[in-house]
C-alpha cells in the first residue's frame, strides 16, 4: 500500500510539470495579450507595446516559462500583472472557498446518493426503483444555471428563506458560512445525486447477482449482515472511483454556480485569468486544482484498495 | 485669453441665435456652459431670449424633484460588474472601474444629463478667440483626502500624465492631435492654460467627466489606487477597502468641498458598499431579493422583471451610446464597391423593429449620422432612413450587385451585439444581401495589434460605444482620417476639412451650417451605420433617491440618500 501511495505521489511531479507547460502553451494560443487586457481596447498600439515590454510579455515563450517556473517552485508566486494582487493569497483564498463549497456539497451528496442508490438496487425493477431512477436522472439533466436561477427566485426572492449570494458578510463564523452555502449546494446535489446514486445502484445490482452473495444467503446469514458485510463493501468500489473523479470538477468546474451565486471560487478565478491572459494566476490556479484532483483520486484508489483486497494485491 | 468682451459678444450671439430660431433654448444652455458661462449667467441669457430663465438640467428622476427631504447618514449597497483591471483612473476603461474611481477622484468639469457642463474642480473656463488656447480657473480651498491642497500643479501633472504614451491611458487616443505633451501649463497656483495643437471648440468635453481618464489626481500619484492610503482624490468618498473581484467599501470624505443647494455638507451617505457581480441575471436577482439597493446601469435584455417589481424603480435616462456597424473601407467588398452598396444595407434596416427587439422601443432611432437632434438637442435633423427594399435593390444594382451579394459581419459575444447581427442578417436577406455572421468571443474581438485586431480589421463589425457628450467627440474618435479607433478607416477629405472648420469656430451660425454639411456627408457616404442611440436604465429601491450621472458608466452618489 505504501509503495502504491509513494509511486502515485512521485507520478504527480511529471504530471504537474507537463500540465504547467500545456497551460503556458494554451495561454499562448488564446487571443489577446496581457498589455491589451490591462489597457483596454482604446489604448493605442504603441501604449500596449510599451506595457508588454515592461511586463516582459514580449519575450519568447520558453524564456517566460523558465522565469515563471523558477519563481513558482521557489515559492515566489509574485503578483498578478493584471490586478497587482498577490497571486498566492488570491489563489489560496479562492481554493479554500471552493473546497468549502465542494466539501459541504459532498457531505450531503455522498451519503444521500449511496443510500438512494443501494436502496434502489436492493429493490430492483420495483416501482420505487423506477421512481428513484427517473427522478434522479431528471434532476441530473437540469443545467445548473437553470436550477440555480429557479432556486434563487423561489427561496431568496419570493420566500426570502435563504440569502441570494453565497458570500457571507465579513466576520461570519463557520456555521454562518455554511448557511450561505445551502442554496448553491442544491444545484450541485441535483447534478451529482443521480450520477452517484446510479453507480451505487448498478454496483449493488451487480454484487447481488454474484455467487458469493447467493452462498451467504443460502448459509442463512441475516439479510442485514449480507447487505452491510458483503453487498455494500463490494458495491462501493465503482461508486468511490466516481466520487474521486467528481471531486476535481466540484473544486474547479463550478464556474456557473460561482457566477450565479457571486461566490469567489477557484473556477471563476481560472476563467477570468484565462480571459485576461493573466498567465501566472492561471498557472497557479490550475496546478492547485490539478493537485487536489490527483490527491482526491489517490484517496479514492486507497479506499477502493481497502474495500477490495484483490486490487491492493494487484497494485 | 478670452476677454470679458468676447464672452459678452458670444453670449449675445447665442441669444440672437435663439431669437432667430436657429438654436433651441436647451442648445443655448449647452453651448454657453462649454464656453464657461456659469448656470446663473446661462440663465440670464435664456431670460434675454424671453420666457423662463430656469436652468435646471437634471431629469426629475435624477434630481429627485419628487423626492423627500434628504436624509443625512446611512449606507447603500450598489451592484456593478467587477473592475476588469482594478481602479487606476489613468487606465480604467470599464464600467466597474470608472464608477468606483469617480467616487474618489474628480474632474475639472462635470457633466449634466443633457450634456451641458458644470464646474467641478474648475470654477470657470474660457477660450481665446479661435478656441486654440483654453484657460481654466481652479476652485479654491479644495483638499485631497490625504490633507494636501489641490493646486494647478496637480492639474498639470494629471493631464500631462495621460498624454504621455508611457502611462497607457486611453485618453491619449482622444486627445491625440489636439493636446500634446507640454501643452498644459500652470499660470499660477489656481490657473491652468491648455495650448492646443489646433483650435477645438469642444475642448472642455475632453477634460470633463466623460473623458474618464482625465481625473485630477495628486501630483505625487504613482498608481495603487485600489489601496486606501494611496487612493488620493478630492471626491466625496474615500476608499475604505477593496477586494478584487468581490467588493469595494467607500466612506464619506469628511473634508469634501461640495455642498447642496441648501448649503448642506455633501455627501449625505456615510458609506457605500459596491458588490461586484459579473453575471447580469445574478445582479437582477440581487436587486429583486433586496440584497442590494441600486444598480447604476441596468442592461435592457433580461430586465423586464425589474420593471414589474413593486419594490424597485427603474429610471430611464437619456444616453448617446451606440452600436457602430462599420464597413471597413480597406477590405473588400467595401474597398472596391461604391457607396451605394453601403447605402443598400442601410435601407434594408427596419430601425423601429430593431429598437423594439433590443430595447423594448425605448432607445432613440439613428439615421447613420452623429448629428441627431433627439440625442444632441439643436443639431440639424437628418433625413430619415426607413426600410425600403425597392430602393435597396436599386442601389445594389447601381453598385454592380444586381443579383445580390454575400457579406461577412464579425461580432463579439457581448451585450446585445449578437442579436443585432441576427436582425441585420434577417433584414438584409429580402434585398438579396446574405450576411454571414462571424461570432467570436469578446477577448478575440479586441485581441491583437492595430493591424490584426478584428474590431479594426474585419471587413464589417459591430462595435459598442458608451455615451459621448457631443457629435464632435464621436466624429473625432472614429471618423477622422487616421484616428486609432476607426473601424471603417474612412478617409473623406471633405468631411475632415469641414470638421476642422466646425471645431475651430465659435460662431454658432457657422457651426450649424458645418454640422448640416457634416451630417449630410456622413449619411450619404455611410462609412458606418448608426441604427439607434441607447437610452440608459438605472434601478434602485423605491426608498433610494438622488443618484445622478449622465450617460452610461457614470454614477454620482454625493446627493444620494435612503429613506426609512
Amino acid at each position: 500500500m505504501l509503495r502504491l501511495i509513494g509511486r502515485r505521489l512521485l507520478l504527480m511531479v511529471p504530471t504537474l510539470i507537463l500540465a504547467s507547460m500545456l497551460i503556458f502553451a494554451l495561454a499562448e494560443v488564446l487571443p489577446g495579450d496581457v498589455g491589451r487586457s490591462i489597457l483596454g481596447p482604446y489604448a493605442t498600439q504603441q501604449q500596449v507595446d510599451i506595457l508588454n515590454h515592461t511586463l516582459g510579455a514580449d519575450k519568447p515563450i520558453y524564456e517566460r516559462y523558465a522565469v515563471w517556473a523558477k519563481n513558482f517552485v521557489t515559492g515566489n508566486w509574485g503578483h498578478s500583472p493584471v490586478n497587482q494582487t498577490p497571486i498566492a493569497s488570491t489563489v489560496m483564498k479562492a481554493l479554500a472557498n471552493s473546497l468549502l463549497l465542494a466539501g459541504f456539497a459532498l457531505v450531503i451528496i455522498v451519503p444521500l446518493s449511496i443510500l438512494i442508490g443501494v436502496f434502489a438496487g436492493l429493490r430492483r425493477d420495483s416501482f420505487l426503483d423506477r421512481t428513484i431512477t427517473i427522478s434522479t436522472l431528471s434532476m441530473t439533466v437540469i443545467p445548473e444555471f437553470v436550477s440555480g436561477v429557479i432556486l434563487i427566485w423561489l427561496f431568496a426572492v419570493q420566500l426570502k428563506w435563504l440569502p441570494v449570494s453565497a458570500t457571507p458578510p465579513d466576520g461570519a463564523n463557520f456555521f454562518e458560512r455554511l448557511y450561505y452555502l445551502i442554496l448553491p449546494a442544491i444545484p450541485l446535489m441535483f447534478l451529482e445525486l443521480g450520477y452517484i446514486a446510479r453507480m451505487a445502484r448498478v454496483g449493488t445490482v451487480q454484487v447481488l447477482s454474484m455467487p458469493y452473495i447467493r452462498t451467504a444467503v443460502l448459509k442463512g446469514l441475516p439479510r442485514r449482515r449480507v447487505i452491510f458485510g458483503h453487498v455494500l463493501r463490494n458495491a462501493m468500489v465503482p461508486t468511490v472511483t466516481v466520487i474521486g473523479s467528481q471531486v476535481g470538477w466540484l473544486i474547479g468546474g463550478l464556474v456557473v454556480i460561482e457566477f450565479l451565486f457571486v461566490y469567489p471560487g477557484i473556477g471563476q478565478l481560472m476563467l477570468l485569468s484565462a480571459q485576461q491572459k493573466d498567465v501566472p494566476t492561471l498557472e497557479a490556479s490550475v496546478l492547485m486544482v490539478a493537485v487536489i484532483y490527483m490527491v482526491a483520486n489517490l484517496i479514492a484508489d486507497i479506499v477502493v484498495a481497502l474495500l477490495n483486497p484483490r486490487i491492493r494485491m494487484g497494485g | 485669453m478670452a476677454s470679458e468682451e468676447f464672452k459678452r459678444e458670444y453670449g449675445q450671439h447665442l441669444v440672437d441665435q435663439v431669437l432667430k430660431g436657429q438654436m433651441t433654448r436647451r442648445q443655448l444652455l449647452v453651448r454657453a456652459t462649454v464656453f464657461g458661462f456659469s448656470m446663473t449667467a446661462a440663465g440670464s441669457l435664456l431670460a434675454a431670449c424671453g420666457g423662463t430663465s430656469a436652468t435646471s438640467t437634471s431629469s426629475p428622476a435624477a434630481s429627485g424633484s419628487a423626492a423627500p427631504a434628504p436624509v443625512m447618514g446611512g449606507s447603500l449597497i450598489g451592484v456593478i460588474p467587477p473592475p476588469i483591471v482594478g481602479l487606476d483612473p489613468v487606465t480604467i476603461y470599464d464600467q466597474g472601474g470608472i464608477v468606483l474611481a469617480q467616487q474618489v477622484a474628480e474632474y475639472l468639469i462635470a457633466l449634466n444629463d443633457d450634456n451641458s457642463l458644470k464646474p467641478q474642480l474648475a470654477t470657470k473656463w474660457e477660450p481665446n478667440n479661435d478656441g486654440s488656447v483654453w484657460t481654466f480657473t481652479l476652485r479654491q480651498g479644495v483638499k485631497f483626502n490625504d490633507g494636501s491642497p489641490f493646486e494647478a500643479a496637480d492639474v498639470v501633472a494629471s493631464i500631462e500624465r495621460v498624454v504621455n504614451p508611457k502611462s497607457g491611458s486611453g485618453a491619449l487616443a482622444a486627445l491625440q492631435g489636439i493636446l500634446s505633451p507640454g501643452g498644459t501649463k500652470a499660470t499660477d497656483a489656481s490657473t491652468v492654460t491648455f495650448t492646443l495643437d489646433k483650435p477645438f471648440a469642444d475642448f472642455p468635453y475632453l477634460v470633463c467627466q466623460s473623458s474618464y481618464n482625465t481625473a485630477i489626481l495628486s501630483r505625487k500619484y504613482n498608481g495603487n489606487f485600489d489601496k486606501p492610503t494611496t487612493a488620493v482624490g478630492t471626491g466625496p468618498f474615500m476608499l475604505k477597502s477593496y477586494t478584487a473581484k468581490q467588493q469595494a467599501v467607500m466612506v464619506k470624505n469628511p473634508t469634501y468641498w461640495g455642498k447642496d443647494d441648501k448649503g448642506n455638507q455633501l455627501p449625505y451617505l456615510d458609506q457605500v458598499t459596491w458588490k461586484f457581480v459579473q453575471d447580469e441575471s445574478a445582479a437582477n436577482l440581487q436587486l429583486q431579493s433586496g440584497a442590494v439597493d441600486f444598480q447604476p446601469q441596468t442592461v435592457f435584455q433580461g430586465s423586464q422583471a425589474l420593471f414589474q417589481d413593486a419594490n424597485l424603480r427603474v429610471d430611464i435616462y437619456p444616453g448617446s451610446g451606440i452600436r457602430e456597424v462599420a464597413f471597413n473601407l480597406q477590405k473588400d467588398p467595401w474597398k472596391s464597391a461604391p457607396k451605394e452598396l453601403r447605402q443598400a444595407v442601410a435601407y434594408c434596416l427596419d430601425r423601429k423593429a430593431i429598437n423594439e427587439a433590443l430595447y423594448a422601443g425605448r432607445s432613440n432611432l439613428g439615421y447613420d449620422t452623429f448629428w441627431e437632434p433627439t440625442v444632441f438637442p439643436g443639431q440639424p435633423t437628418p433625413p430619415e432612413r426607413a426600410q425600403d427594399y425597392a430602393k435597396a435593390k436599386q442601389l445594389l444594382s447601381t453598385a454592380g450587385f444586381s443579383s445580390g451579394t454575400t457579406i461577412e459581419l464579425t461580432v463579439a459575444k457581448y451585450l446585445e451585439n449578437p442579436q443585432l447581427a441576427q436582425l441585420i442578417q434577417q433584414q438584409c436577406k429580402p434585398a438579396g444581401i446574405t450576411v454571414k455572421i462571424n461570432q467570436i468571443s469578446y477577448d478575440a474581438f479586441y485581441a491583437g495589434t492595430a493591424t490584426t485586431t478584428p474590431w479594426l480589421n474585419a471587413p464589417m463589425v459591430i462595435v459598442e460605444w458608451g455615451s459621448r457628450p457631443t457629435p464632435g467627440v464621436y466624429a473625432q474618435a472614429m471618423l477622422m482620417p487616421g484616428v486609432p479607433w476607426s473601424s471603417s478607416h474612412w478617409d473623406n477629405k471633405d468631411f475632415a476639412s469641414t470638421f476642422n472648420s466646425y471645431m475651430s469656430t465659435v460662431d454658432e451660425t457657422k457651426r450649424t451650417d458645418y454640422a448640416t454639411k457634416l451630417s449630410g456627408i456622413q449619411q450619404d457616404d455611410t462609412p458606418i451605420l448608426v441604427p439607434f442611440f441607447i437610452t440608459q436604465l438605472r434601478t434602485q429601491k423605491k426608498t433610494v433617491y438622488g443618484i445622478q450621472g449622465p450617460g452610461n458608466f457614470y454614477c454620482i452618489m454625493s446627493e444620494a440618500f435612503k429613506t426609512a
